[in-house]
Parts: C-alpha cells; sequence; structure tokens
C-alpha cells in the first residue's frame, strides 16, 4: 500500500493558505524590501548624472552633494535591507516550523491500519528527506524570491521613468531569455529529481554493503557489490550529462541577453544621443541598470528551479493529509471482556479474501495459539482480533461492542498487538515506558520492570531509569529492547493479548530469558499467540489450524492429536520419534 | 565526454588529506588544465568589458555614431561572444572535474568496503563511511570545480587593477588596496555566521533524528499510545530550531546589510574621486564610468576567492574523513597466500573442535550452545586472518590462513543465520555466481520452498526487491538466502541455521528437499531442529568444545545409555528431544513463544 501525494492544486493551495494566513507578516516584508531595492537604484542614476554635470561643467560642491546623497540611499538600503532580511528569514522559520510540526501531528494521527500496511519506510523518508528538501526554499528560497522580482521589476521601471526611447533597446535580447528558460524549467525538475535519485540509489547501495559486508565476504560478493555502484554512478553520471546539457542551452541564452542588451542601448542610445534626444548620462545609466539586472534574473531563474523541486516533496509532506480514517469512534461501552469474532473476511485487494468468514470465541484467561503455513492469514487475523483493520465482512466485538468503534484509547485498554518489531525510542528508559501511561510515577515504572525480570540491567545502566537509550544512546540488546516493550505492556495493562511470532526472531538464548518476562505479562490474560513453533500450540488451551483463510480444526492439543487430521500429521512428522 | 565511472580508478596516495587532494589532481591534470585556461579567459572577458564601455561613451561622446565607436560596439560584441561561448565550455569542465573528483573518489569508496570483509564494519560505523560518499567525495569535487573561478578572479583582479592604474594611478590603487580590506571585514562576520549556521544545522540534525525515530516507531506508537508525547517532544525541538534560525537570521541579515553598504560606499567613493578627477581633465567621462563599472563587478571576484578559501577548508576536512575510510585493512587476505590448494575432494577441519567434513557427506552439526557450532560453522569459512590465527581450520591439512582468498571462497561458502538479502532483481540476486539458468533458479527456489516469495515480489525473478529485501517477511528472506547459497554451488557448503524463522510445515520440507539437493556432495548445517536432523547423512555432536560423538539421528536417539557413547547419545537426545518424556510439557515455557532450543536443553542437562 502506498500513500498518496497531493496533486498540483491541492498543493498550490495549501501553499497559498499558508502565506494567506501570514498575511500580514508577508506584507510587511514584502514592502520593506520594494523600499530597499528602490534605494539600490540609485547607483546607476548617480553616474548617469555625474557623467551629464561633468560634460556639461559642474562644482566640486555640487558633486560633493550628490555623492553624499548617494551615500545617505545606500546607508538607507543597508538598514532597510538589514530589517527586511531578518524578518524574512525569521518568516520563513515560522512557516517551515508550523509546516513540520503539522506534518507530524498528521503522521502519528495515522490510522492503524494504514501504519501497519504501508510500512514506515516512506513516512520516514518524508519526515527527513522531504521536510529537508523544503527547508532551505522555505528558508532562503521565498525571501530571495521576491527580492529578485522586486529588483527586476523596479530597475525595468527605473529606466522606463528615465528614458522609455531608450530603455526599448535593453529588451533585444528578451525573446532568448524568455524561450530558453521556459525550455530549461519544463525539463529541470525531472532532470533534478533523476540526479537526486541516483544518489539516492548510490548510497543506498554503499549502506547495503557495509552493513551486509559480511554476506559479501562469505558469498564473495565483492566484485558484485563494486559493479553494482559503478552501475549507480553510470546512472549518477547520464543523469549529471542531461542536467549539464539543459544547462549548456540556458546558461548561453542567459548570458547572451545580458551581452546583447547593454551593447544595444550603447548603440541605440549613443544614436539618440548624437541626435540630441537624450543625454549621454541617461544612456550611461540605462547600461548601468541592464548590467545590474543580472544578478536577479539568475537569481530568479535558480530559485523557480529550486522551487518545482520542493513543490514535488511539498505535495508528499501534503500527501499525508489526504489519508481518509478507517473508523469512527461510538460511545457504547462493552459489557464483558470476551473478545468474538462473527463471519470475519478481509481483503488487502477488493475480491481477493484472505480470511473467509471467520467465527471465534475467545474465552477470557485462556491460550490460543494460531498455526499454519506461510500466508495462510494467521497475522491477518490476529490483527483482526487486536482491532489493528476493521474487517472487510463481519466483525470483532468486545463485550458486544465492535473494537474498531471504541476509542483509539479504549481500544488499546482492551486488546494489545505484540509483534516481533522492537524499536527502542530516543529518550530515557523513563520515557520509552511512559509512552503506555503518561503520568506513571517512577515506582510504577520499576514494578513493571521488574514484573518483567528487567530491573537488574535498567538499575545496573549509567543513570538507571533515567539512562538514554535509543539511536545515539546506551545500546540495548534486542532482548532488552523486547523487555522494555513488555513493560509497556505491563503498563497498559489489557485483558487480551495478541502475539505475533514476538521472539521468533530473537536467538534461542535470549528467547528463553524472555520466556520469564513474558510469563509475567502473560498471567491472568487471554492470549492468542501465532506461532510457528509447534511446541507454543502443544502448550496452549487450545489450538486453532488456519490455512487458506479458514480456521481448519480448533480444540485443545490432545483432541486434536488424537482426531487425526493435518494438525496430528504435523505434530508427529515433529515429533517424530 | 567521455563517460564515466572510471574502468580502474587507481591508487591513491593516502599519506594525508593534501596528498591525496594533489593525487586527485593528478589523474585529471588536462580537464583541469583546460577548465583553469577557460575560467582565465572568462574573467579576463569580464574583466574588460566597463573599460570597453567606458571607451564607447568616449568615443560617442565625441564624434557621435562614427566608425570609431561602431568598431568599438563590435569588440565589446566580440568580447561578449567569447565570454559567453567560453562561460558554457568552462562549466562544461567545471562539472566535469567535480564529477571525475567525486566519482574517483566514490569508486575507491566502494572498492575499500567490497575488499575488506569485516574489518569495515568493526573500525567505522555505517554512517561514516556512507558519509564519505554522499557528503566527503562531493565537498572533494568542488575543490577542482571551483578552481578554475578562483583563478579566474585572480586574473581578474589583476586584469582591473593594471586598467585602473594604466588610467589613474590614484585610483587605481584605491581600488586595488580597497577592496580587499571591504571583504576582510565581511570575512570577519562570516566567522560567527558560520557558528550560528552549525548551532542550527546540529539542532536541526537532531529535530531529524527524531522525527525518523517517532516515524521508525510508529507502529509502536498507534498501538500503544503515547503519540502526544512524542509530537511534544517534536514541537519543542522544532521550536528549538527556529530560534537557532532566527539567530542566524540576525547575524546573516547583518552580513547581507554590511554587503551593500561596504561595497557601495567604496563605489561611491570611487565615483566621487572619479568624478572630481574627471572636473579637472585627468580623466574622461567614459573613464568614469569605467572606474563606476569596475568597481561594481570587482566584488564578485572578490567574494568568489573568499569563497574559494572556505571550499578548499572544507575540501582537506572531507579527504581526511575520506582517507580514513580508504585506510581500511581487509580481514582476511591481507598476506600473500603461500601454499598451492589441495585437489577437490580433501577434508575441511576444524582443529579446536575436531569437526571434521568428510568429502561428499551432508552432515549436521548439533550442540548444547547453539553459539558454539555457529563459531564452528563461521571458522570453516575464514573471515578474520588475525583473530582465527589461534584456532586454525585446515582443508587438505593446509590452513586456510595460507590458501588464496579468492579460491578459497569458490570452493568453500558459509552461510551464516542472518544473511543480508540485497536490492536489485530477484532473478539477479540470487545467481549471485552469475551462471545460473532460469530452471536452475527454480530448482533452487524450489528447494528454499520459496515459492510465495515468487509469488509476492510482482514479477517474479524478474521483479525488483527493494533496499534490504525489506518487503519480504524474517522467513521468506531467511528462504531467499538458502536458495542464494545454494546456487553457489560450492564444493563445500556450510548453512548456519538454515530454517529458524519458518514455520513447521515448510521447515519440513526444506529439510527434506535440501539434503536431496545436497546428495553427495559435502554439505554442513548447524541446527538441533529434528526435522532437518533426520535427513542428512550423519550428525556430530560437539559437546564442550569437542565432538563427543557422530551417528545418524536415528541412532543416536536409538543408542541405549549403556552402549559405547551412550551418555553422549543421551545429552543429544536432550538437546533435540521433544518427546513428552524427555522434556516434560509442563516444564517447557507455558506459551513457549518461540524457539526454546536453549530452555528445553537446560531443563535436561539438569536431569542428566
Amino acid at each position: 500500500m502506498k500513500l498518496p501525494i497531493a496533486d498540483g492544486r491541492t498543493t498550490w493551495r495549501y501553499a497559498v493558505g499558508m502565506l494567506r494566513r501570514h498575511r500580514g507578516a508577508f506584507t510587511v516584508i514584502a514592502v520593506l524590501h520594494v523600499l530597499a531595492a528602490t534605494a539600490g537604484l540609485v547607483g546607476p542614476w548617480l553616474l548617469g548624472r555625474l557623467v551629464d554635470d561633468v560634460t556639461a561643467g559642474t562644482t566640486a560642491d555640487h558633486v560633493r552633494d550628490l555623492v553624499l546623497f548617494a551615500v545617505a540611499t545606500i546607508v538607507a538600503r543597508a538598514v532597510l535591507q538589514k530589517v527586511a532580511q531578518q524578518r524574512s528569514m525569521v518568516f520563513g522559520e515560522s512557516v517551515f516550523a508550523e509546516m513540520r510540526e503539522e506534518f507530524l501531528d498528521t503522521v502519528t494521527a495515522l490510522p492503524l491500519s494504514v501504519v501497519e500496511r504501508a510500512g514506515t519506510g516512506d513516512l520516514v523518508a518524508r519526515t527527513t528527506n522531504d521536510v529537508n528538501k523544503i527547508q532551505h526554499t522555505v528558508r532562503f528560497g521565498l525571501p530571495q524570491l521576491v527580492v529578485a522580482v522586486v529588483t527586476i521589476v523596479l530597475t525595468v521601471a527605473a529606466t522606463l521613468l528615465l528614458s522609455p526611447l531608450v530603455a526599448v533597446a535593453m529588451f533585444v535580447g528578451l525573446p532568448i531569455l524568455l524561450v530558453a528558460t521556459r525550455w530549461y524549467l519544463r525539463r529541470a525538475e525531472p532532470a533534478y529529481q533523476r540526479e537526486s535519485a541516483a544518489y539516492a540509489v548510490l548510497n543506498g547501495t554503499v549502506t547495503e554493503s557495509v552493513e551486509g559486508v559480511r554476506t559479501v565476504d562469505a558469498l564473495h560478493l565483492g566484485a558484485r557489490r563494486t559493479g553494482r555502484a559503478d552501475a549507480d554512478l553510470a546512472e549518477a553520471f547520464a543523469a549529471e550529462t542531461a542536467t549539464l546539457n539543459l544547462r549548456s542551452v540556458l546558461f548561453p541564452s542567459v548570458d547572451l541577453t545580458f551581452v546583447l542588451a547593454p551593447i544595444s542601448v550603447l548603440v541605440w542610445g549613443g544614436w539618440l544621443a548624437a541626435q540630441g534626444s537624450v543625454s549621454v548620462g541617461t544612456v550611461t545609466a540605462i547600461v548601468m541598470y541592464t548590467m545590474q539586472l543580472t544578478g536577479p534574473v539568475w537569481n530568479l531563474i535558480f530559485w523557480l528551479d529550486e522551487i518545482q523541486v520542493a513543490a514535488t516533496s511539498l505535495s508528499r509532506i501534503i500527501g499525508v493529509r489526504l489519508v481518509a480514517p478507517d473508523r469512527e469512534a461510538g460511545d457504547a461501552v462493552p459489557a464483558s471482556e470476551t473478545v468474538t469474532a462473527r463471519g470475519v473476511r478481509y481483503a488487502y485487494r477488493e475480491g481477493h479474501d484472505v480470511l473467509h468468514g471467520i467465527d471465534l470465541d475467545l474465552r477470557p484467561g485462556e491460550r490460543l495459539a494460531i498455526v499454519g503455513p506461510s500466508g495462510a492469514g494467521k497475522s491477518t487475523l490476529g490483527r483482526m482480533l487486536a482491532g489493528i483493520h476493521p474487517p472487510t465482512g463481519g466483525s470483532v466485538t468486545v463485550g458486544g461492542v465492535p473494537l474498531v468503534e471504541l476509542p483509539l484509547e479504549d481500544l488499546r485498554r482492551h486488546v494489545a498487538l505484540v509483534t516481533q518489531e522492537h524499536h527502542v525510542f530516543v529518550g530515557t528508559v523513563a520515557d520509552n515506558l511512559r509512552l503506555a501511561d503518561v503520568d506513571a510515577a517512577p515506582e510504577r515504572l520499576r514494578d513493571a520492570l521488574a514484573a518483567v525480570d528487567a530491573l537488574t540491567w535498567v538499575d545496573a545502566l549509567p543513570e538507571g531509569l533515567h539512562t538514554e537509550v535509543g539511536s545515539g544512546g546506551h545500546p540495548l540488546t534486542p532482548a532488552q529492547a523486547q523487555q522494555l516493550a513488555l513493560a509497556r505492556l505491563v503498563l497498559l495493562d489489557p485483558h487480551t493479548l495478541v502475539l505475533d511470532e514476538a521472539t521468533s526472531l530473537l536467538d534461542p538464548r535470549a528467547a528463553r530469558h524472555l520466556e520469564r518476562s513474558l510469563n509475567a505479562v502473560l498471567a491472568g490474560r487471554t492470549v492468542v499467540a501465532i506461532a510457528h513453533r509447534l511446541h507454543t500450540a502443544h502448550d496452549a488451551d487450545r489450538v486453532a489450524v488456519v490455512d487458506g483463510g479458514r480456521i481448519t480444526e480448533i480444540g485443545p492439543h490432545d483432541e486434536l492429536v488424537a482426531a487425526g487430521g493435518e494438525y496430528a500429521r504435523l505434530w508427529n512428522s515433529w515429533q517424530h520419534q | 565526454m567521455r563517460p564515466l565511472p572510471f574502468a580502474d580508478p587507481g591508487t591513491p596516495d593516502l599519506r594525508g588529506p593534501w596528498a591525496y587532494l594533489r593525487w586527485v589532481a593528478r589523474r585529471q591534470a588536462g580537464v583541469l588544465t583546460a577548465a583553469l585556461l577557460c575560467g582565465v579567459v572568462v574573467f579576463a572577458c569580464q574583466a574588460v568589458q566597463p573599460y570597453l564601455v567606458g571607451e564607447i561613451v568616449d568615443s560617442a561622446t565625441a564624434g557621435g555614431l562614427d566608425a570609431a565607436t561602431w568598431r568599438l560596439a563590435a569588440l565589446l560584441l566580440a568580447v561578449g561572444l567569447a565570454l559567453t561561448g567560453t562561460a558554457v565550455l568552462g562549466h562544461r569542465l567545471d562539472v566535469r572535474n567535480w564529477l571525475h573528483a567525486t566519482f574517483r573518489s566514490s569508486q575507491l569508496v566502494s572498492r575499500t568496503v567490497s575488499r575488506s570483509g569485516q574489518a569495515v564494519s568493526a573500525e567505522l560505523p555505517t554512517g561514516e563511511v556512507v558519509s564519505a560518499v554522499a557528503n566527503d567525495t562531493f565537498r572533494i569535487g568542488e575543490l577542482y570545480a571551483m578552481a578554475a573561478q578562483f583563478l579566474g578572479s585572480l586574473v581578474a583582479y589583476a586584469v582591473v587593477t593594471g586598467l585602473m592604474l594604466a588610467s589613474s594611478v590614484e585610483l587605481g590603487l584605491v581600488i586595488a588596496l580597497g577592496l580587499p580590506v571591504v571583504a576582510a571585514v565581511l570575512a570577519l562576520l562570516v566567522r560567527p555566521l558560520n557558528r550560528r549556521q552549525s548551532a542550527q544545522r546540529e539542532a536541526s540534525g537532531r529535530l531529524t533524528t527524531l522525527g525518523a525515530d517517532t516515524v521508525s516507531g510508529l507502529r509502536i506508537l498507534r498501538g500503544i499510545g503515547g503519540e502526544k508525547v512524542f509530537t511534544d517532544r517534536y514541537r519543542s525541538q522544532s521550536q528549538r530550531v527556529r530560534a537557532a534560525g532566527v539567530k542566524v537570521a540576525h547575524t546573516q541579515s547583518w552580513l547581507d546589510a554590511l554587503q551593500v553598504l561596504l561595497p557601495g560606499l567604496f563605489v561611491a567613493l570611487v565615483v566621487y574621486l572619479g568624478a572630481v578627477h574627471a572636473m579637472s581633465g585627468r580623466i574622461s567621462t567614459g573613464q568614469l564610468v569605467s572606474f563606476y563599472g569596475y568597481a561594481a563587478f570587482l566584488s564578485w571576484p572578490v567574494q568568489l576567492a573568499t569563497q574559494f578559501l572556505k571550499i578548499a577548508t572544507n575540501a582537506h576536512v572531507s579527504a581526511k574523513k575520506l582517507i580514513t575510510v580508504l585506510r581500511v585493512q581487509p580481514a582476511t587476505g591481507t598476506r600473500p597466500a603461500t601454499a598451492t590448494p589441495p585437489a577437490p575432494g580433501a577434508v575441511l577441519r576444524d582443529e579446536t573442535t575436531g569437526v571434521a567434513l568428510e568429502p561428499g557427506r551432508v552432515v549436521a552439526l548439533v550442540s548444547p550452545d547453539p553459539d558454539e557450532s555457529a563459531r564452528v560453522a563461521v571458522r570453516l569459512g575464514r573471515f578474520d586472518d588475525a583473530a582465527e590465527a589461534a584456532t586454525p581450520v585446515t582443508l587438505g591439512g593446509v590452513p586456510l590462513a595460507d590458501l588464496p582468498k579468492d579460491h578459497l571462497r569458490e570452493r568453500v561458502v558459509v552461510a551464516e543465520a542472518t544473511p543480508t538479502i540485497f536490492s536489485g532483481r530477484l532473478g539477479t540476486e540470487l545467481d549471485v555466481r552469475d551462471r545460473a539458468a532460469v530452471a536452475d533458479l527454480e530448482r533452487a527456489m524450489h528447494v528454499a520452498d520459496a515459492g510465495d516469495v515468487l509469488d509476492s515480489v510482482p514479477d517474479g525473478l524478474a521483479g525488483e526487491l527493494p533496499e534490504k529485501g525489506r518487503s519480504l517477511s524474517g522467513g521468506q528472506r531467511q528462504r531467499v538466502a538458502l536458495a542464494r547459497a545454494l546456487l553457489t554451488e560450492p564444493e563445500i557448503l556450510v548453512l548456519v541455521e538454515p530454517t529458524s524463522a519458518v514455520d513447521a510445515h515448510t521447515e519440513a520440507r526444506i529439510a527434506a528437499r535440501l539434503a536431496e539437493a545436497r546428495r553427495g556432495r559435502t554439505t554442513l548445517v548447524v541446527t538441533a531442529s529434528p526435522l532437518v536432523l533426520d535427513h542428512v547423512d550423519e550428525v556430530l555432536f560437539l559437546d564442550g568444545g569437542r565432538v563427543t560423538t557422530r551417528g545418524t539421528h536415528r541412532e543416536l536417539l536409538e543408542r541405549p545409555r549403556a552402549a559405547e557413547g551412550g551418555e553422549a547419545a543421551a545429552r543429544y537426545r536432550a538437546v533435540v528431544g521433544r518427546s513428552l518424556d524427555e522434556a516434560p510439557a509442563d516444564a517447557l515455557a507455558p506459551t513457549g513463544l518461540g524457539a526454546t532450543d536453549a530452555a528445553t536443553t537446560d531443563l535436561a542437562e539438569d536431569r542428566a
């Protein structure tokens, strides 16, 4: 299952909405930039005046006054620039902070079923890469874009004010500029995306090679891995060549425009000056203005390019907002702690049922083992029983209330799913435990740890409960991580637990230690254990054999063995002797 | 443009960062020289433009649009066209320089990683190696990409100074000396800016970590709660990043303001002096225009030159990080082989424990301590010459460390318990020796009972696996790894716990097919699963560091305690036994979630 990506219109609406919310601040910034850019127009005008005045003959005092006026505007511009720049950067920071916080709120509120099925890879990429990609644009791009546009417009306006007759000559190269830029911008975004994708693949290859270095060595894959990295580089080279070729058209076109413009103004203005219709000073000023346009025009093109890339990331970020909720909480209160499944069907894809009408009554306090071949639907059934996915047909209820109609906080107090996945969050041991109970007192945390046989090693940590763990913190073994997860369950205290191969990826010795911890958690609860080891089944109160999306056999171990069905056959081959 | 990457990136000079950077420069001397020439031409063209504009103004003032003015305009156009052409050529060469340096460095890293074996992960965190490719090679490339602009800037500065001194010594000196002062003042502000920027980067990196951490554990968060704790934590860090950004904005805006103020005042000074000179007739109005042009233009090369110093510093830091990676010595095979390989059919023997693999037999290795048997299997593979020196393994009597490594890897393959599945086409990733036909692949997938993998990967064998085979379940990955190991078809195959993550149905099928597929070829399986043990030719029982007994699974199960090796057989039964009389049901972990081989063992040992 893929997470949605917003289309262009939705993205645009979001961006406009964001600006609208900060209309006031944005307007102030724009005005400040307009003032600063206006002050920046003084240089060429001063030069033009001086050229005319010197030619006509003037006094040193007049020159000094002109220059002092210029100095005053330069100082004014610097001050305006300071305020405008600071304000727009602060603005960018605020907007960006708001955007990423809103994003994380949306992500952490995603429906359970979506999180389970979409996996976290794509979401992590959106949280890290995409958020980072737009940060540059939001922080610097927006202000720079405003500055560039304002400067271009005002500079052109200034030349037209000085002499529209002379100024028309500066547009001689404009068609080249427009055609080339349009051509470039249409192609640039996919080309640069391809480029960064190529490097992402290369980084992935190197990561795999380093993390799988034992496998590389054991299977003698060195040459293959080098070949793969070289192939990734070849793709990066092709992508780089493509973008380079795009720039090889754009750059000379822009350069040519800015070569032609001042020359045209000079020649045309020179002719007009010879006719006496304009002064040499006016021509000079306009020449200088055209030259001064180069910087803002380059900036504009550059940021338009970057904004296209950022828009792609933004569409992925706000795409997460388009996920529809998978359930609606009602206000019915369960009458008992009995979990019942009736006619449960589930299809990941329409028309392809994985479960074909399952009926199951969990008896409070019992231990039910679910066995069956891979792909039989065991895990899917487990997720139904834990209320992760709303079933496509039928219902799973607790005390008469469908699980998916319980508010999430209540659901968690009834049923919890424990998987082999364990993740230690960045933070202290206490932080990791308090997920289950935000206000738990330290004594409760210690009790929970003691219950799962983990208090000894937690106390032995450098700072005990307050030791920083998780990525970059004190390293924990997979078994310790799993114990933390179990301690959380003790705090959460649901009456029913669904265990999906909770310890299967651990090495046997770690699993042994965990048995004890686990038993403490399981005591007094209803347990559904999805297992791939038959002795799990042997020790359960009842065994359900799931095959092809149906419960084919159900009953106590001994009865099933005596019945001589599929389970008996399996058990015998396992027992063997 | 000659395509990259290089067939052979060469042998770098690793004596130090500068030595490495020099070595890279020498390897691309041709492209680098061409780029430097272009850079010089481009900047020289830019530098003479204000001069020509001034000449045209003078000429037009004196004689209108006469032949002289036209000639000058044509010259300005020619310079402009030359500039346009050279600039694009120069940009292409700059990029080429970047690519050469970056790709060469990147290739060196990937070659080091491929050769090093476990040494690289033992010496360096993964992140550092990946960052060498993702960041450091880029920073190194920038040095060569910017070199031409740097040299061009210096030349432009010299040209302009020359032109100005020719017109007016006084004005020339003001520009030649004044601009470096402006640059120096600006450089002073750059340092606090960098400090604040790096503070923000750090806060921002922490924020990214928090975000990634929250999302990685999202299944848990959504399953048991605590989202609010995490969003609050993210929010407060996000606000810290914002606050750090506000500080950056403060310094940055000062810098921007000064970048307007100082060059602006400088231009005003030049214009004032120029106007005074022009009034007294010491220079022409055209020259006044030129001076304005020079003053306005020169801040650009000065800025570039300052920037280049920063780039060079970064490149030096990155080169230092890169060579730490490139200096990693492989864990095996650094010493040349001293022995000729024995003929096929040689016995592979672990001298420490006495585990010996007779040619053509499919055997299993069982131990009360699964770590111990796994350690023996790993030794048989020769993964670390230094660490394994004390526990020699021989092939036909020759220590493995004396054999050529490439040869050994073809003959002996050890597939470990937690292998990595690599991304790529499933068929290609299975056939790591590039010699299997489709029928072979299908047969191997059948032996590993991995038919469901072919169904779950779109397009089956031609389908793509994501990074580390993430789309597959743990059991599926294990079976793909088994098929991959089988397809290497080595003379001697060692499999460590090949079925630990699959269900009993599947394990039963794999056990039968695996033994059949390797029948007659030397194979060792480390396992304690009776489903597998029942199908092998012989079982070796490793107990307390030595092989204490051997025999078929059935024979060991039935051997009386009183017979020779009877005690050892009893211990063996305790390890593998699941029958009720060996390990009472109530003594097994009540819900027994997961493989409790060791738990069973302990109980049995207590009874023995």
